[in-house]
């Protein structure tokens, strides 16, 4: 953030005096340029974005990639959750973030019962996918620097600026192994507002998005039902049921379904679904459900392609 | 180790004085005259300007600067330093539009600068700036004008006129005096450019006012229309003076009516 | 997997860029702007490694804005674009360089004529009457050398253009989509639809 201002940086008497302010962090009173201007609303960090210590080897991404491939070499140490299906998106109600909740470490099952969802703030969401400590931790340290901003300007941040500030974040971190995939998700001053961020740094702004390994399953279902107007029961349908139909195709995704709706006054979790329950009975008796399973065989009992002739 | 206190030319004096801000504070006052006024949806800054030599470039010497398109700022001190400062705010409302998407409130700029202003109060090896700062402008989605000061000790203020610099004194008071709520765009130019007449005797060549009225809109009065609002006050004071001359008149030939009369009837008795 | 083109004719520079972001096999996003507007009359199409792609554009764009409130007035292309170049090489010699192509084009409004300049991620950096980055080159080039014509006008060249997105959709494995189109010339910059 600071490199535009230290590379525009020829006058040489603010050099000099960058020179000065180096030679009294050495004293170790450990306050950085960014301690006093706040750049973007951010500063005043001490020692501006936090570093972790990186494995002292030549090459930590392929280090860290040695020991947590288990595509290559199923007895690694370390297996990150990979499988997953998020989806978030807009319509005029606001914003449905749903989300699967199984997690695999290689073949294996680990857990059914992951909360992918990361209540940021009771306003904005961010969804997990790729490895789950990096999401969490960074996606929770986000919130402390949003309610950061807050105090200091005195007004929320916008979904634009919070999300900028995790892309920035892992943008810095690039090549060092993060893996993350994420929707931040909420409604500000503009409306509401979705932006999918990854670490590869790519940061896009838009209405409908969907990450993991079952995305392909639930795009599917969600770009066909997707419109502007639909109802808020509709909407928190279209993101049950395209959970669903990638917990049902993809092996990586599944046991249940978390759906959140974020509105003008901050976000509200909907419910907690089972995928099999959803696939023989459905929802239940909700607003928007379609009154049986969402299952093919389900859905489609009793019903024959076969057309005798009919003398 | 080398510590840093032995390099700070900012300590305090024993009665609780930093003696470089408040000498800072004395190259404020030496500084030409800066003035803002803000109007009900109009912000104006006026500027004393040092005439300019013969063979100088007049393009060459600003007061008013924009720092961002919604942002201007004016100064009144060492052009030097303000020079600093102004580099690093500009720096700083391009990279607050990178890392936020949005372009700065006026009230995070002057946070910002005078945020800057403090730090060179308490670091080692360095002086404060020189410089007290008026920051106007409006804020994106917003048609409240802003006006605020920053000074070298790094405090910030909002107001709805002020004046630093050369005279400010006098001018604040005459601003005091004289400010309204919800003047117009005339009425506030007018009263920017009256209250800095107050101070710079030779008239509109040596005044630069800018009046920013609404988000992005910027402009700079030329010469002649400032010496057309110069001459319009001149008549009104002329006019007012006429009148203050035969209202004096008027009493000076009625207390000498009274007097008479009363000579007549003391006479008469 | 994305692709640029760019021409120059009489007066103006076009500069098209495909509109989609893909990550494995979903388009992920395809409405995407890969022009940046630099100022009054520059363009910027970009492309290359994503994260980097966006991340440099949008220093560049702040970077370019703040010369021009410095010094009052825009850089002019040829500055604009060497000092980009600089930046670009300056960063592959950097721990972290960026990997980004990009077109640069602009009207100079000092010499009256458009200008086009042809960088990649190395810091090459060729003025040129038309370029192209990506895939889409390898079908535009040649496309490019046979047609191109230095005086056309805004219409021709669009029509030119035409050419080159048609003929990468024809035979490209990967069609692109849609193409965002801007159009600079001693009027400014202009979006056009295709």
């Amino acid at each position: 953030m600071n490199s535009l201002v230290q590379r525009f940086d020829t006058n040489n008497a603010l050099s000099e005096i960058k020179r000065t302010s180096a030679i009294i962090e050495e004293d170790g009173d450990n306050v950085s340029d960014l301690m006093w201007g706040s750049y973007g609303g951010f500063g005043n960090l001490a020692t501006g974005i936090p570093k972790f210590n990186i494995p002292a080897v030549p090459d930590p991404s392929a280090f860290l990639r040695l020991h947590t491939d288990d595509h290559t070499d199923p007895s690694c140490r370390i297996k990150i959750q990979h499988g997953t299906t998020t989806l978030a998106f807009r319509f005029k109600g606001g914003v449905i973030v749903a989300v699967d909740s199984r997690a695999t470490a290689g073949s294996y099952i680990a857990s059914g019962t992951v909360k992918k969802v990361i209540e940021i703030n009771p306003y904005l969401l961010g969804t997990m996918a790729g490895g789950a400590a990096d999401c969490q931790y960074w996606e929770t340290y986000l919130g402390i620097q949003c309610r950061l901003h807050e105090l200091r300007n005195k007004e929320r941040i916008s979904v634009a600026a919070a999300s900028k500030y995790l892309s920035n974040l892992v943008y810095s971190y690039k090549g060092m192994g993060l893996s993350m995939g994420t929707m931040i998700c909420g409604w500000d001053k503009t409306g509401p507002q979705v932006y999918y961020v990854d670490s590869d740094g790519t940061r896009l702004k838009g209405d409908l998005f969907s990450v993991g390994s079952g995305s392909t399953f639930a795009y599917g279902v969600l770009d066909q039902g997707h419109h502007w107007d639909l109802s808020d029961e509709d909407a928190q349908e279209l993101g049950r049921r395209s959970i669903y139909a990638a917990g049902h195709r993809d092996a990586f995704s599944g046991n249940t379904i978390n759906l959140y709706h974020v509105k003008e006054d901050g976000w509200k979790f909907i419910g907690n679904y089972d995928v099999s329950k959803m696939h023989y009975e459905g929802p239940g008796d909700i607003p928007g459900a379609p009154g049986h399973g969402y299952g093919y065989s389900i859905r489609t009992a009793g019903k024959s392609s076969a057309d005798p002739p009919t003398s | 180790m080398s510590r840093s206190y032995d390099r700070a030319l900012t300590v305090f004096s024993p009665d609780g004085h930093l003696f470089q801000v408040e000498y800072a504070n004395e190259a404020v006052r030496k500084g030409t005259c800066a003035v803002g006024v803000r109007g009900k949806d109009v912000v104006v800054l006026g500027v004393e300007k040092k005439s300019v030599l013969q063979l100088q470039d007049p393009r060459t010497v600003r007061k008013v600067v924009m720092l961002d398109d919604h942002v201007c700022l004016a100064f009144a001190g060492l052009t030097a330093d303000g020079r600093v400062l102004i580099d690093k705010a500009r720096i700083e409302c391009q990279s607050h539009r990178l890392t936020v998407e949005d372009p700065v409130t006026i009230e995070y700029i002057t946070r910002h600068i005078a945020g800057i202003q403090q730090r060179y109060t308490q670091s080692g090896g360095v002086r404060p700036f020189g410089i007290a700062t008026l920051i106007v402008g409006f804020d994106p989605n917003d048609t409240r004008p802003r006006l605020y000061m920053t000074e070298p000790s790094g405090i910030y203020s909002a107001w709805k006129a002020n004046a630093i610099g050369r005279s400010s004194k006098t001018v604040r008071e005459f601003l005091e005096k004289n400010h309204k709520d919800d003047m117009t765009k005339e009425e506030s130019i007018k009263l920017t450019i009256k209250s800095l007449l107050e101070v710079v005797q030779t008239g509109a060549k040596n005044i630069e006012i800018s009046v920013l009225d609404g988000y992005n809109k910027i402009t700079s009065l030329e010469l002649s229309e400032i010496e057309a609002i110069v001459q319009d006050i001149e008549r009104e004071k002329e006019a007012e003076a006429e009148r203050k001359r035969s209202r004096l008149a008027a009493t000076a030939a009625g207390q000498a009516a009274m007097l008479s009369r009363s000579a007549d009837q003391s006479e008469g008795q | 997997m994305d692709s640029s083109f760019a021409i120059t004719g009489k007066g103006y520079a076009i500069v098209a860029a495909d509109m989609t972001v893909s990550r494995s096999i979903v388009k992920m996003q395809y409405n995407e702007d890969k022009i940046k507007v630099l100022g009054s009359h520059l363009l910027m199409a970009f492309s290359g490694e994503p994260g980097d792609t966006v991340q440099f554009a949008e220093y560049v764009e702040r970077n370019i804005r703040l010369a021009q409130i410095r010094n009052t007035y825009p850089l002019p292309p040829p500055s604009a674009a060497s000092w980009i170049r600089r930046e670009l090489a300056d960063s592959l010699r950097s721990r972290s360089p960026y990997s980004v192509n990009l077109l640069v084009a602009g009207y100079d409004l000092s010499t009256h004529e458009p200008k086009l300049y042809w960088i990649d991620y190395l810091g090459t950096m060729a003025t040129v009457p038309f370029a192209a980055h990506g895939y889409g080159s390898y079908f535009a080039l040649s496309l490019l050398d046979r047609y191109h014509d230095p005086e056309a006008t805004v219409e021709e060249g669009l029509a030119t253009l035409r050419r080159c997105i048609d003929e990468v959709s024809k035979r490209l494995v990967v069609t692109p989509g849609k193409f965002k189109v801007k159009v600079v010339d001693k009027n400014g910059v202009r979006e056009v639809e295709l």
